[in-house]
């Protein structure tokens, strides 16, 4: 019985389907694991710390549920009915021109755990330091996973570096295959 | 190792982390604009309707069941 718990869970549901979607890649298992994560965080109220970050509570619960389902089912490959699969572009356009199809089909092919955790960092909005809580790493690590997700997906969307590391990215690509 | 970087001029532009995922960057923009779709998605009735429900301390809708 607390209105403002209420509201304010009902605030973070656009935000929690957007990660559990993005961790998931398919709408449906997405929103069963959005469902869960109310279920459980209503629960579990008593235990939440007001005034603390409600929205990284609820992520850290929707990210459990994520992996535990994920083990139970054993690992069954996430390929989402090929909707958003699709695949990724060979060529895609000029600097600047980089369609969010390919974005998406691109993200996809990450590991999980680089693309929740360039998620969390480059769209949810958490700090190194919440993200690595949500996850239960250590803040290099999460920094290590955003770093390498961010240069995989240069590598996959052919996109050069833009300034920061200087090879280009047939450089990279020889140096992540080689040296990893 | 890691020292791939030539070691001239251009790399003492020191990259804190993980790289900028910033505005700039191509990647951070179409991070940002792949998630901000998803958020902007209408949500599901089913949520309100099942807050309501728990509010009410009616049982919880029976486990997805798989």
């Amino acid at each position: 019985m607390s209105p403002d718990f209420r509201k304010d869970l009902i605030g973070t549901i656009p935000s929690l389907r957007a990660f559990a979607i993005s961790l998931s890649q398919n709408t449906d298992k997405a929103d069963d694991l959005v469902q869960e994560t109310l279920v459980k965080a209503w629960d579990k109220q008593s235990s939440f710390q007001l005034g603390t970050n409600l929205k990284a509570w609820l992520f850290t619960i929707l990210r459990n549920e994520f992996y535990s389902q994920m083990r139970k089912r054993g690992r069954e490959v996430q390929d989402s009915d090929g909707t958003i699969t699709a695949g990724v572009a060979t060529q895609p356009q000029q600097h600047g021109a980089l369609d969010l199809k390919d974005f998406r089909a691109a993200l996809e092919r990450l590991p999980e755990d680089q693309r929740e955790a360039i998620i969390l960092i480059g769209a949810s909005g958490f700090s190194y330091e919440e993200a690595a809580e949500i996850c239960g790493c250590a803040v290099g690590t999460i920094k290590s996973r955003v770093s390498r997700a961010r240069s995989r997906l240069q590598e996959i969307l052919h996109i050069e570096d833009e300034g920061d590391f200087g090879p280009d990215s047939i450089t990279a690509q020889v140096l992540g295959t080689t040296s990893v | 190792m890691s020292s791939d970087k030539t070691q001239n001029a251009d790399t003492r532009k020191n990259t804190h982390d993980a790289g900028d995922l910033g505005v700039n960057s191509q990647i951070g923009r179409k991070l940002k604009q792949y998630y901000d779709d998803l958020v902007s998605d209408d949500v599901p009735d089913r949520f309100t309707e099942l807050l309501a429900r728990l509010d009410k301390g009616v049982a919880k809708p029976a486990e997805p069941k798989d």
